[in-house]
């Protein structure tokens, strides 16, 4: 898979423009995307699905489409778990006359593989919001996108499940996919493997241990933090 | 074994509904036996069957492809809408196809010439919904299509309302009014096997969008990142809607409820795929226009009008079905 370099690219909405992003992921690469709330996230990473049209500028070298997955509670279908990962094979059956044996197949292994195969023949509405959350991100792995933008994968998770999602996501970035998620959980920007900081007046890239800086997140949020926002101590 | 019990619930549906159309055909004043119908069907059967064939035959084909029309129309709309409340007259459809026919009524024109004045009209409603959908530009498209739905069904209402005015109140209107009301009796065989083709290709093309629909029921933008042309793959399936939807209206007058309710009575037994849905919705909802075909003759020689029956057996079997389903969950 071949990563993901971006030259100039002016994400926006209308008359909301953010400032242009020149951009290099490397396959494998987690890279956590914090900043304040309607700072621009969620736009810019539909940007980068293809969802919106870029102002200015393109992707280079992205390959194949993007996969993208909202917030948790973004998605609801009254059809099973199952069903619904299989479906992330839609891009190979567009024009066939439906989803085949196989397709079941490789959504039934996502989602042995993320440990919620017993919810497979559950209908996806009654799940939980952790447990829809492993299922969409079983779904990433049936796309087999070579990149993923996650809109706050975190949200409104327990511990336990955003402990699985973290892990989740982990793996698909170990298959050589490029994974970009947004978050407010910083823990998380702290354990990934660079952190894009987008705020009102620019956007920044750099190792966690910079971008997590007690100046950086002050400046970033307005809030004070002291040390590393994962474990309490000095970041180095 | 599990997908093999999904694919046979909807097969045995279907029939079901064959079977039920065997048995309306068979029993009545002419009692004749299923096999002698079977018999006469390829040709080579006595003359009561084949005059019980020539009797009930059109208007029973007419019944089976309304109801199937309707009601796969009505799964179409519930699941690309993600709306229970959905119903094939969504997009302004019924309203437009009474328009036509009361004006061709109006007119004095023929039976033929009202049915395809009715097919124009229920089209060109949906058609205006389309337009007027298409001009918006709000990122899910589906509130526009809702909302254009029923300016196109309030201004084909509005024309209705003046037609009704306009006519003559001794002669047009009760044709008018009976029309409106709907009826299985006055297809001929050439017009019941006209509303087969256009009803066939809608329910193919749904069928054929299987998967596809499932996936915009999750909406544009999931829709988007699957890979899929959501706008386009939307239109079609409610052009096929639309169709179905015309042609029903057609042959038979506006005829409500079997799209609302069999649709739901179908996702019941096969839940929410629309591979299933809407096959299993299609029987259920032919079985549903048999019955009340049936019932319209039951009492005495003049016929109840199929849409007071359908509104009067519908209502409260769809209100059971709500009460029922939102206690089961």
């Amino acid at each position: 898979m071949s990563g993901l370099r971006l030259e100039g690219l002016v994400a926006g909405r209308g008359s909301f423009r953010l400032p242009p992003l020149d951009l290099t992921v490397a396959p494998g690469e987690v890279l956590a995307l914090i900043g304040p709330n309607g700072v621009g996230k969620t736009t810019l990473l539909q940007t980068l699905a293809g969802l919106l049209p870029p102002l200015a500028g393109a992707s280079v070298d992205t390959g194949a489409a993007a996969a993208y997955l909202p917030p948790p509670g973004a998605v609801s279908a009254g059809f099973s778990a199952l069903h619904l990962t299989a479906l992330g094979r839609a891009r190979l059956r567009r024009w066939s006359p439906g989803l085949t044996p196989k397709d079941v197949d490789a959504a039934r292994g996502a989602l042995d593989r993320l440990e919620v195969g017993d919810l497979a023949d559950r209908p996806f509405d009654r799940l939980s919001s952790g447990q829809q959350q492993l299922v969409l991100i079983a779904r990433l792995f049936v796309q087999d996108a070579p990149v993923c933008l996650l809109d706050e994968p975190l949200a409104l998770l327990d511990p336990a499940h955003a402990q699985a999602v973290e892990a989740a996501i982990r793996a698909l970035a170990g298959e050589g996919r490029v994974v970009i998620a947004s978050n407010h959980h910083l823990p998380f920007a702290a354990r990934a493997d660079r952190v894009l900081a987008l705020g009102p007046d620019g956007m920044t890239v750099g190792v966690p241990a910079e971008a997590l800086a007690p100046d950086r997140i002050r400046a970033l949020f307005g809030v004070e933090v002291s040390g590393c926002p994962c474990c309490g101590q000095a970041l180095s | 074994m599990n997908r093999l019990k999904a694919a046979l619930l909807p097969a045995g549906l279907i029939l079901l509904a064959l079977v039920g159309a065997l048995a309306v055909m068979a029993t009545g004043p002419l009692a004749v036996a299923p096999e002698a119908l079977l018999a006469a069907v390829i040709g080579t059967g006595s003359p009561e069957a084949e005059l019980a064939l020539a009797l009930r035959g059109p208007r029973l084909l007419a019944a089976l492809t309304c109801g199937a029309a309707l009601a796969g129309a009505g799964a179409g709309f519930q699941i690309l809408f993600r709306n229970p409340l959905a119903a094939p007259d969504l997009l302004g459809v019924s309203s437009g196809a009474g328009l036509g026919a009361a004006l061709a009524l109006l007119l004095g024109a023929g039976a033929a010439l009202v049915q395809g004045a009715a097919f124009a009209g229920g089209l060109a409603a949906g058609g205006l919904a389309l337009a007027c959908a298409a001009l918006t530009r709000s990122g899910d498209g589906r509130l526009a299509l809702i909302l254009c739905g029923v300016v196109a069904g309030a201004l084909a209402s509005a024309g209705l309302g003046l037609v009704v005015i306009v006519a003559e109140p001794y002669s047009q209107l009760p044709s008018i009014t009976y029309w409106l009301l709907g009826s299985f009796t006055r297809a001929t065989l050439p017009e019941a096997v006209g509303a087969v083709v256009p009803v066939a290709l809608g329910a193919g093309v749904l069928i054929w969008l299987g998967f596809r629909l499932d996936i915009l029921s999750l909406g544009d933008e999931q829709a988007r990142s699957l890979g899929l042309p959501a706008r386009p793959l939307r239109l079609l399936a409610l052009a096929a809607a639309a169709l179905m939807t015309s042609s029903a209206v057609a042959v038979a007058g506006v005829v409500g409820w079997i799209g609302l309710l069999a649709p739901h009575a179908a996702r019941l037994i096969v839940g929410e795929r629309a591979g299933r849905l809407i096959p299993a919705s299609m029987a259920l909802g032919a079985l549903f226009a048999l019955l009340i075909d049936r019932l319209a003759t039951a009492f005495g020689p003049a016929e109840v009008p199929v849409g007071l029956l359908s509104a009067a057996i519908g209502a409260p079997a769809f209100l059971i079905l709500f009460v029922t389903t939102s206690r089961r969950s």
